[in-house]
């Protein structure tokens, strides 16, 4: 296909048309992969985010060597939220984030921060303009955004004292979304 | 209600295209001219009963009817008229709405103009567009329909959005609503998204036609890309526009300092400009010589296919990206068309094969032909290389497990030298001869404007010499500069010893005696401009931050920022303003005052950053303001040098400019343009003969 057909070629008809079928094969081929892998793609973002149910367990190493499994936080109010230096929705939450923080980080409630296909370089320039203290580390081969079905970030997940998923928020969170949310939380009872 | 009118002129629209398609493929297969006629006509009314459809949501918009959910969700009180007639497109529902109504317009255009001239065609060319018509009426209709109402249910808390009134349910009419996302409320976006939609939907006439040529067998002859070529150039130059508006937008509101970021969104529009630019060149292999039918057949599937997987990945959600899209009904309906259009238009494409065989063959190795060929595979080249990395998280996240996401460097390193090469074949390949090009002559052709080059980049790059990938772009636009405006100089020259006529008058006649030529090489110099754009993104970009006092300086190359003070006063369209009173300076001398601002949306909650710039033709200093303390006795600025971007744009208008000379008909060519090869209007359908 790539090259014009000549003369010669087009009276030669039995190989051109074994080419033309070996082409048209694998055309076929590659449309049905495409299609195949759209449709896994599909099937994967219609199910979009999780919001309830147990929270599925994580751990994460932060970019200061801190460890925290999400399952040792029971009794804790826990905010996941999924960034990414290179976002920019990210950055119109990354203070309101951190103030929140502040505020509640004694009261019973812990802020994991997940950075999503970055790099270290730039994600640590990043909490460090934004002066972020709660832990943030990498999200080791996707596998915490996987576990969690993120479609992109900003997403910030609400897990409660007793573990279970209370609520995703997509995009930027704002004043008082965060406060009013963490306050919901931590009037729970929990044994 | 007047809702009900739009809603029910919608309906009347989709049965409308439905009847088409079946009426003109039935006709078309058995021979009858009564039911391609009868096609026709409903084709012709769709567009009016979609146009009144269209101008109820405008209206609705306008006089914030806020008892439609979908003039609740994008209008509010605040927002300005024209805003609120632009939020047609600021939501998915009014989007496809709108994108359903262009394309019926193209085809009802088409249908006006070319019924005689095409008559063969004609039932396959409606079949293949009143189906995409009729499919995204029908998503309009049955998945996201703009007229729905919101109701109050009673003993149910949250408000119900239907059609038709729900049992038990008052219709339920808001004050007022949460209007168009601020990031839009810019001209870059009101124009962004209608020009993009043109391009996309004018695709769907050269692509119909292609099908339409194939299933008559009329793609052994060039009849069909004679007729296409100037919706080609149509579709082509409004997605040319719809790119550049994007990046305007993506470089005044997002703050980031750059134009284009390779995010998936903008891939998605890029390849299929990269395969329709290929298409617009090789059509002329066709036209002159006979030759690449092939070529023109699998670019213009690719073109159509590229556009509507574009809209595809990016508002379902396959992709994620950094525009967080929520989750979309379109999914499942869309993806059965986007199969269907592949697996048809492939099928199509290998049963009539055979047709497309070439009239003559390569010559030379150095000729039109292969510059063609060659410039064909670049295209394809690159457009593989954007969609490999855009599709990458997927295939890396079914095959390894983790979600790996390509940033722009991997964009940059892979399509940079093919650009390079495909910008170099742009300068020389107008200069080589159709058949077979003497090595002698095309060096005599070249010599000036290389040596010219050398002394530009030569200069440049003593000037320059900390930037030495500079130079050799330099160097590239250089060439190609200097060469297309010698075939200027040439042509100027020819004109004035022959006909006496002076250099004003000769250039303008130039250009008027052959508007395909000089059009085609004023959007050559154009891409070259947008070219500089990117070298000097790539190249010279500087960017500082810092955090200053009242009266303090902040420095970033030569150029010095002063910050004075914070105000804030209430805006128009609902915001409050908080503004920074800056001063920038060149080496201590003050030039002009910035101000950097910050915009809150108050219902939406949701700040702007509006950066202040000072521009000139060779660099923008583009200040933001990232924060303030101390209530606004200190302020962070991001700044940033942006040199040579202005160059995007003026090359941008330079493109449109050059498409409008190019697309305007010759003098005298006209009737011969469309000549109809005798016995053109007896059927060969696909089916019969198969």
């Amino acid at each position: 296909m790539s090259q014009p057909t000549t003369h010669e070629q087009e009276e030669q008809s039995s190989p051109t048309g074994g080419r033309k079928n070996i082409g048209i094969i694998i055309a076929f081929a590659v449309i049905l992969t495409l299609l195949g892998l759209l449709a896994w793609g599909l099937k994967k973002a219609q199910a979009g985010p999780l919001d309830k149910g147990m929270a599925p367990d994580f751990s994460i190493t932060g970019f200061d060597g801190r460890t925290v499994t999400l399952s040792k936080l029971q009794g804790q109010v826990v905010i996941v939220n999924f960034w990414a230096s290179w976002c920019p929705p990210c950055r119109e939450e990354a203070a309101y984030l951190e103030e929140t923080w502040r505020k509640y980080k004694d009261k019973g409630v812990v802020f994991i921060g997940v950075d999503w296909v970055d790099t270290e370089k730039e994600a640590l320039a990043y909490i460090d303009e934004f002066d972020i203290t709660y832990l943030n580390g990498p999200d080791i081969g996707t596998r915490a955004a996987q576990a969690y079905n993120i479609q992109g970030v900003p997403e910030t997940f609400f897990v409660a004292k007793n573990g279970e998923l209370r609520g995703v928020h997509i995009g930027p969170l704002k004043s008082p979304q965060l406060d009013e949310k963490i306050e919901e939380l931590l009037a729970e009872q929990y044994p | 209600m007047i809702a009900d009118i739009g809603l029910i002129t919608l309906t009347i629209a989709f049965i409308f295209t439905v009847y088409a398609t079946f009426a003109s493929a039935y006709g078309g297969w058995r021979g009858q001219a009564a039911w391609v006629e009868s096609a026709r006509n409903a084709s012709l009314l769709a567009f009016p009963f979609l146009t009144v459809s269209v101008i109820v949501i405008v209206y609705s918009l306008y006089v914030l009817d806020f008892s439609l959910a979908y003039v609740y969700d994008v209008s509010s009180q605040a927002m300005s008229p024209f805003l609120r007639v632009a939020a047609l497109w600021g939501g998915q529902q009014g989007s496809v709405l709108f994108w359903a109504w262009l394309m019926a317009g193209f085809v009802a255009v088409v249908l006006l103009r070319k019924w005689e001239r095409d008559r063969e065609m004609m039932p396959y060319f409606i079949a293949t567009a009143m189906l995409t018509t009729a499919f995204f009426v029908g998503v309009v209709l049955f998945i996201t329909n703009p007229f729905m109402r919101l109701w109050h249910i009673e003993g149910v808390t949250e408000i119900t959005q239907a059609l038709f009134q729900p049992a038990n349910s008052m219709p339920y009419f808001p004050e007022d609503g949460g209007g168009l996302n601020p990031l839009l409320r810019h001209f870059g976006m009101i124009g962004h998204p209608p020009t993009t939609y043109l391009g996309f939907t004018g695709f769907v006439i050269p692509f119909s036609f292609a099908i339409a040529a194939l299933i008559t067998g009329q793609s052994r002859g060039d009849e069909w890309i004679r007729t296409t070529r100037r919706w080609t150039l149509v579709a082509w130059i409004f997605l040319s526009i719809g790119l550049i508006l994007g990046g305007r937008w993506a470089y005044d509101v997002l703050g980031w300092g750059g134009f284009w970021g390779w995010d998936p969104v903008e891939n998605a529009m890029l390849m299929p400009w990269l395969t329709g630019t290929a298409f617009l060149h090789s059509v002329m292999m066709t036209e002159k010589r006979g030759m690449m039918k092939k070529w023109n057949m699998v670019l213009i599937i690719l073109t159509y296919s590229l556009s509507l997987f574009g809209t595809f990945i990016t508002r379902t959600g396959v992709i994620s990206s950094v525009h967080a899209f929520a989750k979309s009904a379109l999914g499942p309906a869309f993806f059965a068309f986007i199969g269907l259009t592949f697996i048809g238009s492939v099928t199509i494409l290998y049963l009539r094969w055979d047709t497309l065989k070439s009239e003559h063959s390569l010559e030379s190795f150095i000729s039109r032909e292969s510059a063609f060929v060659l410039q064909n595979m670049l295209f394809l080249a690159i457009t593989f290389a954007v969609f490999w990395g855009t599709i990458f998280p997927l295939i890396s996240e079914l095959v390894t497990g983790a979600k790996i996401t390509v940033g722009p460097p991997y964009f940059q390193r892979v399509t940079g030298p093919l650009f390079f090469v495909l910008v170099i074949l742009m300068g020389i390949a107008p200069l080589f001869a159709w058949r077979k090009q003497a090595v002698r002559a095309l060096g005599k052709a070249i010599w000036i404007p290389f040596l010219a080059s050398l002394g530009i980049a030569g200069i440049w790059g003593y000037a320059h010499r900390m930037h030495p990938a500079s130079i050799l772009g330099l160097w590239m636009a250089g060439f190609v500069l200097s060469g297309i405006l010698a075939e200027f100089w040439k042509g100027v020259q020819a004109r004035r010893t022959t006909r006496n006529e002076n250099p004003f008058t000769a250039l303008f006649n130039l250009i008027g005696r052959n508007h395909r030529r000089y059009g085609g090489y004023i959007i050559h110099l154009s891409v070259v401009l947008i070219a500089l754009g990117f070298i000097g993104d790539a190249n010279f970009k500087l960017e500082t931050q810092g955090t200053v006092s009242s009266g303090e300086f902040l420095t970033i190359g030569d150029y010095q920022l002063r910050f004075e003070q914070l105000r804030a006063y209430p805006g128009s369209d609902g915001r409050e303003i908080i503004e920074a009173v800056t001063t920038l300076s060149q080496d201590g001398e003050a030039i002009r005052a910035l101000n950097p601002r910050r915009d809150y949306f108050t219902v939406q909650e949701q700040p702007v950053t509006v950066p202040g710039v000072y521009s000139t033709p060779g660099k923008d200093v583009y200040v933001l303001l990232v924060g303030w303390e101390d209530s606004g006795q200190s302020a962070t600025f991001k700044i940033y040098v942006n040199s040579l971007i202005n160059w995007v744009w003026i090359g941008g208008l330079m493109m449109i400019v050059g498409t409008i000379i190019a697309a305007w008909c010759n003098p005298g060519q006209r009737e011969a343009t469309y000549v109809l090869k005798p016995g053109a209007l007896t059927s060969h359908s696909l089916l019969q003969e198969g």
